[in-house]
């Protein structure tokens, strides 16, 4: 009984800021405290008015979308050699990847910074990208690590005695297989880049992404804006999440009744 | 019985990993049609000479043959031999009939010859009813019965099969054992079996080959290789034995004698190229001695039991020579006999014929 009071209170705690900041996004009423006047969509109307808002969600967008395709690249083929090598191998992938985790964001920027301008690199959109693969690859790698170790390398072996090449063996077994684990890492690598602020303030140049923008707007007085932009960042996630849901529970079906259609 | 042409012919094959040996100098052929057994303990190299065949390592030495052809540059895909490994690995993401259609699909068989023979297959493991349950959804047996079927659909001469039931409980083993015979004979394919369970060998092998710190130490039919066992290795590892340490007294024409530091004295109708005083082992199988003896030229010696295990048909005795060294006897079920309790005298009394005499280790 105590247990269960236990998980309720926890479930409160986590979820109670995600009711208010919706509740209150559908306020009539600039005031971000209670009592609560009424509903309406201003905020909501407003927010869709803003140019600058949408360019920075679309740079966000953008940058996110590009951090996680190429993140997801180096990281599939870091995981795959980590998967195929000895003890000592992937002792020395572990360590170089999840070093950068325990650094401070402030340093990452600042040698990032350091780095473009030695580089002649124009801070930019690619800039941006750049420092959030350098951000997203390690949590990705740790993340991918976890699942596949469950990887059992015998499946590939038996692949390969059943007549598969390792072309085959890869197409048929190992990717169907990593799918949904990369999908879950790129979903991964998206939130951590959409939601960067410290690394990307000092490598963004004139570019502004949703987070700087919320910022700056932060910065002269606080706005109910604000909850309806987090609204909708929460629905977003909520929707990618069910679509990486409902992608590998489609496939799964649709190869049992096709069979059984034939 | 006529020849029977080698499916299999390893010469000289001797694998290291570094500066291990794993496989050090093995000859084998392997016949056409056969199941061999490769028994041995953990580490004996059975698993490492099966990958080898399978195509997985490579011999730093030797050569290996199948069906006449070296193998040493063909990859594992294109050797004709197929494989049910020790943990099934079947395919999680596909269900019972991809995971036996794997092999033919990626040959590019055509999709209705292809479901012809899976179908056909699964009857045979009996797992029609189950082909399009997930890996996930079947019992260990089951899961054993698709390892089996994706192995066999794809028609290979030889079947590589490693220690297919050390995961699997007791009674279903035995099920399996059973089931795996039939499927032998129904498909006709070589079988070749790692084990280091001695039962399993016995039970379903033409001929075991028993291997020991990657060496091959005999290579026999079962039952020829637990009456007839040729080092002491040997002895012990297949079935139970006792185990005596003698020195030769006698050697000639009836046979050979030999005596124990305490005096008793065991007799072997084998001459062997030893010579008295010479120190050997002597094995006699607990089932080979009795409390009663029915021949007059049985040998003998004098015990007390110390502790009997009833096992229903049968039972175990400890008994304690006069050097207090333990003896274990077997007695079979046979309520005409009287056997004698625990703490009671009694005579132990064994033929020539059981007496095995084996070079010390």
């Amino acid at each position: 009984m105590l247990l269960r009071i236990l998980v309720w209170a926890v479930l409160a705690f986590l979820i109670s800021p995600l009711i208010v900041i919706v509740l209150f996004s559908f306020h009539s009423s600039p005031a971000l405290s209670f009592p609560f006047a009424g509903f309406s969509l201003r905020w909501y109307a407003e927010l869709f008015n803003n140019a600058q808002l949408g360019s920075a969600v679309m740079k966000s967008l953008t940058v996110a979308f590009l951090t996680s395709v190429v993140t997801l690249l180096i990281g599939t083929t870091a995981s795959l050699a980590w998967l195929r090598l000895g003890k000592v191998g992937r002792g020395f992938i572990e360590a170089v990847s999840v070093t950068p985790i325990a650094l401070p964001g402030l340093f990452v920027g600042v040698s990032l910074l350091v780095l473009f301008a030695q580089a002649g690199l124009q801070l930019s959109t690619l800039t941006i990208v750049i420092s959030h693969v350098v951000i997203a690859l390690p949590i990705l790698i740790v993340a991918m690590k976890a699942r596949l170790a469950l990887f059992d390398p015998s499946l590939e072996e038996a692949s390969r005695d059943l007549g598969a090449s390792q072309f085959q063996t890869f197409r048929r077994v190992t990717l169907p297989l990593i799918a949904p684990t990369l999908i879950s890492s790129a979903i991964l690598a998206f939130a951590v880049s959409f939601d960067e602020f410290v690394v990307t303030s000092f490598v963004a140049g004139t570019e502004t992404t949703l987070p700087m923008y919320i910022w700056s707007m932060m910065r002269r007085t606080v706005t109910p804006l604000i909850n309806a932009i987090s609204t909708l960042a929460l629905l977003f996630s909520i929707l990618i999440l069910l679509g990486a849901w409902l992608i590998s529970h489609v496939r799964r079906r649709s190869a049992v009744a096709a069979r059984i259609e034939s | 019985m006529a020849a029977i042409a080698p499916i299999i012919e390893i010469r000289n094959g001797t694998k290291m990993f570094g500066s291990f040996t794993a496989l050090a100098d093995i000859n084998l052929s392997i016949n056409q049609g056969e199941i061999l057994t490769l028994l041995g303990p953990s580490g004996c190299g059975k698993t490492t000479l099966m990958r080898l065949i399978a195509g997985f390592e490579n011999l730093t030495s030797g050569t290996i043959q199948i069906g006449g052809v070296d193998i040493a540059n063909i990859p594992p895909e294109r050797r004709p031999v197929n494989m049910v490994f020790q943990r099934y690995a079947l395919f999680p993401h596909l269900d019972v009939f991809e995971n036996v259609a794997f092999g033919l699909k990626v040959k590019g068989m055509p999709k209705e010859e292809r479901t012809e023979r899976v179908n056909r297959m699964l009857h045979i493991v009996q797992l029609e009813s189950f082909a399009n349950r997930y890996i996930d959804q079947l019992s260990g047996g089951q899961c054993q019965r698709v390892a089996l079927a994706r192995a066999l659909v794809n028609g290979p001469k030889v079947l590589l099969l490693d220690e297919p039931l050390a995961a699997l409980d007791l009674k279903i083993r035995q099920h399996m054992l059973a089931e795996m015979k039939r499927i032998h004979i129904e498909t006709g394919a070589t079988f070749v079996y790692v084990t280091h369970d001695q039962d399993e060998a016995l039970i379903l092998s033409d001929r075991v080959v028993l291997m020991e710190k990657g060496r091959v130490v005999q290579v026999d039919r079962p039952t020829e290789m637990y009456a007839k066992p040729k080092s002491l290795f040997a002895a012990k590892f297949l079935g139970e034995t006792n185990i005596f340490e003698t020195t030769i007294t006698a050697v000639n024409g009836i046979g050979t004698t030999a005596r124990t530091s305490s005096g008793i004295q065991f007799h072997s109708s084998e001459t062997l190229t030893k010579k008295p005083s010479e120190k050997i082992a002597v094995s006699i199988r607990p089932e080979s001695l009795t409390f009663q003896h029915k021949n007059p030229d049985a040998q003998s010696a004098e015990c007390v039991v110390d502790d009997i295990v009833f096992m229903g048909s049968r039972s175990f005795y400890t008994v304690r020579l006069n050097d207090q060294s333990k003896v274990r006897v077997q007695v079979q079920r046979d309520g005409r006999l009287s056997v004698p309790s625990p703490g009671d005298k009694a005579t132990i009394f064994w033929d020539a014929s059981n007496v095995v005499m084996l070079p010390r280790d």
